[in-house]
């Protein structure tokens, strides 16, 4: 009994030893970077923070949700190191900022997010405008067929959208729908929600009368996309990298990362990688369009 | 002989001693079915409480209004019209479809296939019923998806599509060119709960003694009058307790609804447009509801009002069953 317990003490103690001598090499100090904040962008951001760890394995983000303002918040309280927007941060979530933490924000945008509307190819139409989208897509809006947006095509519209906990949903939402008597426009009911965006443009792709939204990504060959212009009669756009990195085609905003004071050490190393060719790269992955 | 009967008695005798603890052993697997449903409802009725007192229910029941997640400075609106009528509607096309066919099958397998063929029907029915939804699902997106739709789409301006419009078989909005929608999704259910009607029924019938049929022969009656006149009547609880099962695994069905019905939140005009049921909705939304959001509690009072549902048919079926035995004695 006592050998047998000697050997194994032994033995544990070998293999620890093997262990840690196998481990000190890599053993560079483990960093966590929090990333916090929009919905939009948790997809994308843990996409980057698992293509960081081949890069920097001793380096783990992580990455959690709750929305552009939960991001904001926390860039606040310390809660977060790196907050995610969908949107600008206000002047007054700034200040809030500097006066809690005594850092200025610094703002970096990492990606552009641009929705494009697609219409099934037998669709003659080819342009549309914001405008005639909100009347649409939007709860009590006027349009309900082909033929009131023009002459060209028959038949009600067949409306495709993502599911209501997306953050797709929420930007197409806000921006398209926009507001009536100060308050945020829903959309109309009896819009299929899909749980992806390729499921989007794969519905749209087999519906004539369709019309759906999905990032400009997920374009097939086998799917028209719309040009959009802001108002009808003002020239349309088309979607694409260029238009969307312009500022000209109107469904699209830049995506950014926040941070209280210059971002330092590993989280500007981080930051840096993000805007990388191969941090963009991922951008392009995962729907987005790249800064360059 | 004694003495060997007796040493063996001895040598199993430890056996008693096992007795009161097997019987409560089994006596504990008995209740275990009371005791996971108290928890399963007191736990869907937990996490839903808060939301009970607060929800409007009028709306609840009355709006198709489905908005969890709303705009920024805008309420949530939590109707559920159109989630309901979805799952009744499915649920519906689905009885339509799986009962006929589950009774017939169960005749023609108990009643007149023979041997072979027989055994063959019955092994196949139970494979059938092995199928997992997910799998069912996949069938109703990929394959009868694209029939449906294929048979539907109405073509602008053709006798056929004027023919769908009018009797309100094709969608109005889609000309049925979306593949996932009521019909598949109900083709889908009613596929799915045929197994269960059948091997039910058929049990049902084979419980019919055999002097039944043998009487009705010599009085006589075809075997269509004998299937029609004795053997029916003589069964009517079991096959109505198989329909009412078949009903209950149509309306809890979710995953194959999620993927062949289209998940949309509407109210159908027509035979093939979307819809969207209350499972469906719990599926979707669930992973991403924040815990202890309305929108999640929400969630639960679906499950509730699923759970009410399921039992009231159970029940209904037990009274009927029960009454419709009164009667028959």
């Amino acid at each position: 009994m006592t050998t047998y317990r000697k050997t194994l003490s032994l033995g544990i103690s070998a293999v620890t030893a093997l262990f840690l001598v196998a481990q000190t090499p890599a053993a560079d100090k483990k960093v966590e970077i929090r990333a916090k904040g929009s919905d939009t962008m948790v997809q994308l951001a843990t996409a980057w923070a698992e293509a960081y760890r081949k890069v920097k394995p001793n380096v783990f983000v992580n990455v959690n949700g709750g929305g552009s303002g939960t991001g904001i918040a926390a860039l606040q309280n310390g809660s977060t190191d790196l907050c995610n927007a969908s949107r600008e941060i206000k002047p007054e979530e700034k200040e809030k900022v500097k006066a809690t933490s005594g850092k200025e924000v610094k703002e970096y945008a990492v990606a552009i997010d641009a929705l494009a509307v697609y219409s099934n190819k037998a669709n003659p139409i080819k342009e549309i405008s914001v405008e005639e989208l909100r009347e649409i897509w939007a709860e009590g809006g006027a349009t309900t067929t082909w033929e009131q947006v023009s002459p060209k095509f028959k038949g009600k519209i067949a409306l495709f959208g993502r599911q209501n906990n997306s953050g797709t949903y929420d930007y197409f939402r806000e921006h398209i729908c926009g507001k009536k008597d100060g308050k945020q426009r829903e959309f109309r009911p009896g819009i299929s929600e899909m749980n992806g965006s390729a499921d989007v443009v794969e519905n749209v792709t087999k519906t004539p009368t369709a019309l759906g939204y999905s990032g400009m990504g997920y374009k097939t060959p086998d799917v028209n996309w719309l040009k959009v212009s802001n108002k009808k009669g003002e020239p349309a756009v088309e979607p694409g990298a260029d238009a969307a990195r312009s500022g000209k085609y109107p469904i699209s905003r830049k995506l950014y990362i926040y941070t209280a004071g210059e971002a330092t050490g590993e989280m500007k190393a981080y930051i840096d990688w993000i805007l990388s060719p191969a941090g963009q790269k991922i951008v392009e992955q995962e729907g987005f369009v790249p800064l360059k | 002989m004694s003495e060997k009967a007796n040493a063996r008695r001895r040598k199993f005798q430890f056996l008693d001693a096992l007795e009161l603890p097997t019987e409560w052993i089994i006596r504990l697997c008995g209740w275990s079915s009371i005791i996971g449903i108290a928890a399963i409802f007191l736990f869907i009725f937990r996490e839903a409480a808060p939301m009970v007192p607060k929800l409007d229910w009028i709306h609840f029941f009355t709006s198709p209004r489905w908005i969890p997640n709303p705009g920024t400075g805008n309420d949530a609106s939590f109707g559920a019209l159109a989630l309901l009528v979805g799952t009744f509607t499915t649920t519906f096309i689905a009885l339509i479809i799986s009962v006929p066919i589950g009774l017939g099958a169960a005749v023609y397998v108990s009643e007149f296939a023979k041997g072979k063929t027989k055994e063959t029907l019955k092994i196949i029915i139970e494979l059938l019923a092995a199928i997992p939804s997910i799998v069912w699902g996949f069938i109703g997106l990929m394959i009868l998806g694209p029939i449906v739709k294929w048979i539907f789409t109405a073509q602008p301006d053709t006798w056929w599509s004027h023919t769908m419009l009018t009797l309100h078989l094709a969608s109005a909005d889609t000309g049925a060119a979306q593949g996932t929608n009521l019909l598949t999704g109900g083709i889908i259910l009613a596929l799915m709960s045929v197994p269960l009607v059948v091997s039910l029924s058929e049990d049902a019938l084979r419980a019919v003694p055999d002097s039944y049929r043998e009487a009705a022969l010599a009085l006589g009656a075809n075997p269509w009058e004998t299937v029609r006149r004795v053997l029916f009547p003589a069964a009517r609880n079991g096959l109505l307790a198989a329909c009412m099962l078949g009903m209950g695994r149509a309306i809890g069905e979710t995953m194959a609804v999620l993927m062949a019905t289209g998940h949309n939140n509407r109210i159908p005009a027509a035979l093939t447009d979307p819809v969207r049921t209350m499972t469906a909705t719990i599926a979707a939304e669930m992973g991403e509801a924040v815990v202890d959001s309305d929108h999640y509690r929400m969630l639960f009072v679906l499950g509730i009002v699923l759970f009410v549902m399921t039992c009231g048919i159970n029940v209904a079926a037990d009274i009927i069953v029960k009454g419709v035995k009164g009667k028959t004695k």
